[in-house]
């Protein structure tokens, strides 16, 4: 009887579904950033970005140049893995499971915030349990839509993508045109400038504006060609995000409403000052900002405060969504690499997904939107958190540990890069992140990437800033990333792996192998040669 | 979907143009650094997409 082959995951990702995975959920960042940081940078929100959107462009170019390099589903855990071995793996895959779990919570949670921009009793503070069932059916809804199969979700993301891109544009357009006033700006800027520590605060939450590009590389090993699309949606991807990250950010400062807005005393307030916790229902407003900006835009807003809210909460959805694909298949990966147990890496026979991480984590999701919407459900609870966790609850808890999660995982990444620049030269790279330094490493010709070293300066400043302005994120981050390796370290004992060690394997089998599966036969062959030669130069200089 | 492109290619050179010549009313400082980054950013990306539809057009058969 013949063997059945194993299932594996299917290619049917094309150049639009892989940037609308990664717009899909980068691009809905802002829709809770831009509150957010407001609350917390005041008039430096603008810088606050621009930080995070320098920081954001190296880690953009980092995950194009790898994820073209080496296609496989896994993203920057693989990268890591391979550049600095399994334990190193481990971790990056863990940090990034975590902020993929948070993803599904976080965005389900913060759509339903921007739907009650129409359907006011979704979070109404006397039913509260509304807020929290709903959220949890939407988790639920994805799963099974996960369980079902990529294609269909892709399909239904392009689409949305391509609105949202659209109607993001117009109100830039019209917001910039009719309600920009560069004096106002100047002037936040000068008088609300904040403290060092808000402005760090801010900084570390802007990042969260920029996280997703994960789903990309994540996508690598169902994308169709990915050596060459990858970067073309990659450097596309990069550009719109920072684009409209930095205009919503300088629109809100230097914003004039088309209607006053007044507070409760009926004094008039600037826009950005509807965020801060001291501003009645200033929290609240944190999770639906752009909608509250785009109904005040002149002439346009009449049109925009009936669709922005739905819009923004279908794309938060679906960047829910990505967080449940990005986990079940970086938990594919990581099972595929004897870093997380096997059953991880089991392909439904009919759909050909990976259920049961989409289960595992989904339930995970669950978990931590009881943990975050407990002090709204149970009064008692109020008293608990504020002793054991510095009060904070709802979106601040899983705000803190997606930028921890997000800061933690995009260091190791820049780390793997310069390392596989160095250890792994003969790759052929189809995309090559500008600023190197030719040198010799080990008798081969290698060049040394400028921009990674930066990119990890500013990413381990942002982790230090998260560490040192978010308590929760503080306690929780690391007591993570700590199960996580007595739990790598239980099950690498009982499958009798090295702990500490990494595993031994072919990585050049594999990449060639890697290159065959994406069909990027040409990028297979020239591997094949610089290998060859490379053992031949090798062979005459006397290297073992 | 060229039409399309164009059409946001466009409107985002436009929205980049506008924002650069507002705040450069107000000279070049610190504080209108972010919108003169901002504009630059913007008119470079809608001219980079047009050319490339431009270019695409010329090579179509």
């Amino acid at each position: 009887m013949a063997a059945t082959p194993k299932p594996e995951l299917r290619r049917s990702v094309t150049p639009w579904g892989s940037f609308s995975w990664g717009y899909s959920d980068v691009g809905a960042d802002i829709f809770i950033g831009l509150g957010l940081v407001l609350a917390a940078a005041a008039g430096a929100t603008n810088v606050a970005f621009l930080f995070a959107g320098v920081v954001y462009v190296c880690i953009g170019l980092a995950y194009t140049e790898l994820a073209a390099t080496y296609p496989v589903a896994g993203g920057g855990q693989y990268f890591v893995l391979r550049g600095l071995g399994d334990i190193f793996g481990f971790i990056a895959g863990w940090a990034v499971l975590l902020d993929f779990t948070i993803d599904i919570t976080l965005f389900a949670w913060t759509a339903i915030d921007y739907l009650s921009q129409l359907i006011p009793v979704l979070v109404a503070s006397a039913h509260p349990w509304t807020h929290f069932l709903v959220t949890l059916a939407c988790i639920i809804g994805l799963c099974a839509l996960n369980v079902v199969g990529v294609r269909e979700s892709t399909a239904f993301q392009g689409f949305v993508s391509a609105l949202d891109v659209t109607s993001e544009t117009c109100i830039l357009f019209f917001g910039f045109l009719f309600a920009f006033r560069p004096d106002l700006l100047i002037h936040t800027m000068r008088v609300d400038w904040p403290s060092p520590s808000n402005l760090m605060l801010g900084t570390s939450l802007a990042i969260i504006s920029f996280v997703g590009l994960e789903s990309i590389s994540q996508a690598a090993q169902e994308t169709q060609r990915p050596a060459s699309i990858i970067p073309r949606t990659s450097v596309a991807l990069i550009l719109t995000i920072l684009i409209y990250a930095l205009a919503y950010s300088n629109l809100a400062l230097g914003f004039v409403p088309w209607h006053p807005i007044l507070d409760p005393s009926g004094h008039p307030v600037h826009f950005w000052q509807m965020f801060p916790a001291s501003y009645p229902g200033g929290t609240d407003n944190q999770g639906k900002a752009v909608a509250l900006l785009a109904a005040q835009v002149p002439y346009f807003g009449a049109l925009a405060a009936f669709y922005v809210p739905v819009l923004g909460a279908v794309l938060l959805m679906i960047s829910s969504n990505s967080g449940v694909f990005g986990s079940s298949r970086i938990a594919y990966a990581m099972s595929s690499s004897n870093l997380l147990p096997s059953i991880f890496q089991r392909v439904h026979p009919r759909y050909r997904t990976p259920a049961i991480s989409i289960l595992a984590f989904c339930g995970l999701a669950a978990l931590e939107l009881i943990f975050a919407a407990m002090p709204s459900l149970d009064p008692n609870a109020i008293s608990i958190y504020a002793r054991f966790f510095h009060g904070e609850s709802g979106l601040d808890f899983l705000a803190d540990l997606y930028a921890f999660g997000a800061a933690t995982s995009y260091s190791f990444v820049f780390i793997a890069l310069i390392a596989l620049r160095l250890k792994d030269p003969l790759s052929p790279r189809k995309f090559k992140i500008p600023f190197n330094v030719p040198m010799r490493f080990r008798g081969e010709r290698v060049e040394f990437p400028i921009v990674g070293v930066l990119g990890f300066i500013g990413i381990f400043s942002i982790l230090m800033f998260t560490l040192q302005t978010h308590p929760l994120g503080r306690i929780f981050g690391p007591s993570w990333l700590v199960l996580g390796i007595v739990l790598y370290f239980i099950y690498r004992g009982r499958k009798k792996l090295p702990i500490l060690h990494s595993q031994r394997r072919d990585w050049r089998k594999a990449q060639a192998e890697i290159l065959r599966n994406a069909g990027e036969l040409e990028l297979m062959d020239e591997y094949v040669a610089n290998v060859k030669a490379s053992d031949e130069r090798r062979a005459k200089a006397g290297f073992s | 979907m060229i039409a399309y492109r164009a059409f946001l290619a466009g409107i985002t050179a436009i929205v980049g143009t506008i924002v650069t010549v507002r705040t450069l009313a107000y000279g070049i400082r610190i504080e209108t650094l972010p919108g003169i980054v901002l504009g630059g950013a913007m008119i470079g990306l809608g001219v980079h997409r047009l050319s490339l539809i431009v270019r695409a057009r010329r090579s179509a058969p």
